[in-house]
């Protein structure tokens, strides 16, 4: 079968395992301004922008010649469970003959899952099918690793590039694996090329350092969030992500392996809210905690327009920047993809979180808030 | 003791039910002010400014009712009324919305979480929490619920003779309703119940359509079990309860021959909409009837509305007649 799948992170796990198993792989191209004009033509208007951009490349996939499009689901509430099968419709209806696979939780609904498993396991036994998704979770995970390591040594780089042109070369490294030995080899060899880069000392307490958190598709995937993780490197800024896809399969693998990271970061944000409204809403705010604890200096938010869980984050920033006394930036993202904007308010914000880390440490008084506001409120009824 | 009842989202559903429990305790419901453009002004001052209508709308009867000098505010989580089924995210997330959102109401929300397998919501664990706020015993509570319940259920026998939700009402209060006149064409009308039964949201849509002799079809007016047989067990479902309530409906109109098209009325930026408003226009032109979707937002202006549903009209009503010519011929 000549298969494809979204581009969302690693991807080159996921060409590894459809190619062991004999697939025909059609790689999906990384997104770009032709891919998202034509997943906004064909999706309806107020979808969340990752249901747009990944029918773009969807239909991109389809027209190199994809049969078989193969991507998770979801059981609600959040609109994600819902992507699968109104991408079959639409590309049904554009006249394309193609199949959507929604590979749904092994635990709700295990006849679907089977049914859909032995379609994409292509007659290999079961043990092969295990042993080659195991081989491609450990790529993942490994490139994952070194990825979070760019993020935060890329602020520091003396010749600007160079990270970047390592990890063009690490994915290279990575495609090669077949076996257990190549991809400790490969391991080797990426992570000598990352510490072998030169970077710029910098003493420890004026690093400042950034959480990225939100809504899993725009933090993960630089060609739809403006690149926000480059930019915020070259402003010096260390950049930490929460979503990578090892961690997502670890979440909803749990009931194998034990309890996860995100269930660690839901019970930290009990103090906010009280219920998980369905993405990762909760785990964000959870997060947004846990950066406080361990002492980032600010922490930026990015969703897609109109996503329905972090509008509720979002409602809930205010206060939480307040009572955690952590700058909190909160970015929504869609089709419109000009720089300047988000460009602006980034340094703005980084500019803000810098002055207020070397600035003397002062108590900001609730008082005068008070007083401020109270003149406000009588400016505002004077019209 | 005051309670306020925000007249915005589910209330358009489950008011009866909520009035006639609440007033057995001896409570005096207090109503927020039929929505204005000044109470949505409002709303929209305090909320997130990508949020759908209905949730601004929301806020803005909140803040009407914390003026009406009321004890409580009831704004309850709604999570689920089948299994398997949710509701939108932002019903979740109501009582962080809202309590994020605006300043002084904490103290005031009267927060009960619904879950369960009952569309009447009337399980003695998911309103516990009154028996502290009204000084009540679990047996009290659960005798109130049982009659609130039947009262309910009366409510919805009404609704599926074909009566909107305000005519229910009235008929539950005694009032005696006249069928309207011979109809010409009849739309099924697609949409939540805050968005077709506020009447500044929907511009009264429905008094617009009888007006031109329009025979109207709502979700609430079928069986369930009609709405709940359309769909095969092996596609997967819309996972949000009243979601799935409209798809299904819009799916067993489709194959009425009585109906003659649909209008979707829908909120802007609603998320659940942007999924079944596709699927239902995908749908209709599988089976050949005309389907308009109508978005309404924060904006007030009724002449695009009357001419955009003027023109569907007129347009069907030509069609059937000329078909009808046709036969006679």
């Amino acid at each position: 079968m000549k298969v494809s799948f979204p581009y969302m992170g690693c991807v080159t796990g996921y060409k590894k395992i459809l190619e062991m198993l004999g697939h025909e792989v059609i790689m999906p191209q990384k997104p770009t301004q032709k891919t998202i004009d034509l997943g906004v033509k064909y999706s309806p208007e107020f979808i969340c922008f990752p249901f747009k951009v990944m029918m773009g490349t969807y239909i991109e996939a389809v027209q190199r010649g994809a049969e078989v499009i193969i991507s998770s689901g979801g059981h609600g509430p959040c609109r994600a469970g819902l992507y699968g099968e109104v991408h079959e419709k639409i590309l049904k209806h554009m006249g394309y003959d193609v199949q959507v696979i929604i590979f749904d939780s092994i635990f709700r609904d295990f006849g679907t899952f089977y049914t859909h498993l032995k379609k994409v396991r292509n007659g290999a036994s079961l043990i092969k099918l295990i042993k080659d998704i195991r081989f491609a979770f450990q790529i993942i995970c490994r490139m994952d690793e070194i990825e979070k390591k760019i993020k935060i040594l890329r602020a520091y780089e003396l010749n600007r590039g160079d990270f970047n042109r390592a990890w063009v070369e690490i994915q290279k490294l990575y495609d090669k694996c077949w076996t257990q030995q190549d991809l400790e080899k490969a391991s080797k060899i990426a992570h000598q090329m990352i510490n072998d880069i030169p970077i710029r000392k910098v003493k420890d307490d004026e690093r400042i350092r950034v959480g990225i958190v939100g809504e899993i598709y725009v933090i993960m995937e630089s060609s739809v969030n403006m690149n926000i993780e480059q930019n915020l490197n070259n402003m010096g800024v260390e950049v930490e992500n929460v979503q990578y896809i090892s961690d997502w399969v670890k979440h909803n693998t749990r009931g194998f392996f034990g309890s996860s990271k995100a269930e660690q970061m839901i019970g930290k944000a009990r103090r906010f809210v009280k219920m998980n409204c369905g993405g990762h809403d909760m785990e964000n705010i959870g997060w947004m905690v846990d950066f406080k604890e361990r002492g980032f200096d600010a922490v930026i938010h990015l969703m897609p327009f109109g996503c329905l869980p972090e509008l509720i984050t979002q409602s809930a920033i205010p206060t939480i920047s307040k009572e955690l006394k952590l700058p909190i930036l909160s970015l929504s993202l869609d089709e419109q993809m000009g720089t300047a904007n988000n460009q602006t308010r980034i340094e703005a914000f980084i500019d803000l979180v810098r002055n207020l880390k070397s600035a003397p440490k002062t108590e900001v008084k609730e008082i005068e808030d008070e007083v401020w506001n109270a003149k406000l409120l009588k400016q505002e009824l004077a019209g | 003791m005051r309670v306020g009842l925000p007249r915005a989202l589910i209330y358009h559903y489950y008011y009866p039910l909520w009035k006639n429990l609440f007033e057995q305790f001896d409570v005096q419901v207090v109503i927020s002010d039929i929505t204005s453009k000044e109470l949505i002004q409002k709303g929209i001052k305090v909320t997130v400014p990508e949020i759908c209508l209905p949730i601004k709308a929301f806020n803005g009867h909140v803040i009407n009712l914390l003026s009406k000098n009321v004890d409580y505010i009831f704004i309850p989580r709604f999570v689920g009324i089948e299994s398997k089924k949710w509701f939108c995210p932002k019903f979740i997330g109501l009582p962080e919305l809202v309590g994020y959102s605006i300043d002084g109401v904490k103290d005031k929300m009267l927060t009960i979480d619904i879950h369960g397998n009952r569309e009447d919501t009337c399980l003695l664990e998911n309103y516990r929490p009154l028996c502290n706020v009204f000084n009540i015993t679990e047996k009290e509570l659960k005798k109130a619920l049982k009659k609130a319940s039947a009262y309910w259920q009366e409510f919805k026998q009404y609704c599926m003779k074909g009566f909107t939700i305000e005519e229910s009402m009235q008929i539950l209060n005694g009032e005696q309703m006249v069928s309207n006149t011979h109809p010409e064409i009849t739309l099924g009308l697609l949409g939540y119940v805050y968005n077709i039964y506020d009447p500044f949201v929907s511009m009264d849509i429905i008094k617009r359509l009888r007006q031109m002799d329009v025979k109207v079809i709502t979700f609430e007016m079928m069986h369930e079990k009609d709405i709940a047989n359309v769909f095969s067990k092996k596609s997967k479902s819309i996972y949000w309860t009243f979601s799935n309530k409209i798809y299904g409906a819009a799916k067993v109109l489709m194959n009425d021959p009585e109906v003659d098209g649909f209008i979707h009325v829908t909120a802007f930026g609603c998320g659940p909409d942007s999924i079944i408003g596709k699927l239902m226009e995908l749908d209709s032109d599988k089976f050949r009837k005309p389907f308009m979707t109508l978005r309404v937002d924060e904006h007030t202006g009724e002449s695009h509305l009357q001419t955009r549903i003027e023109a569907f009209v007129d347009m069907i009503k030509r069609k059937k007649f000329a078909e009808q010519r046709r036969e006679l011929a």
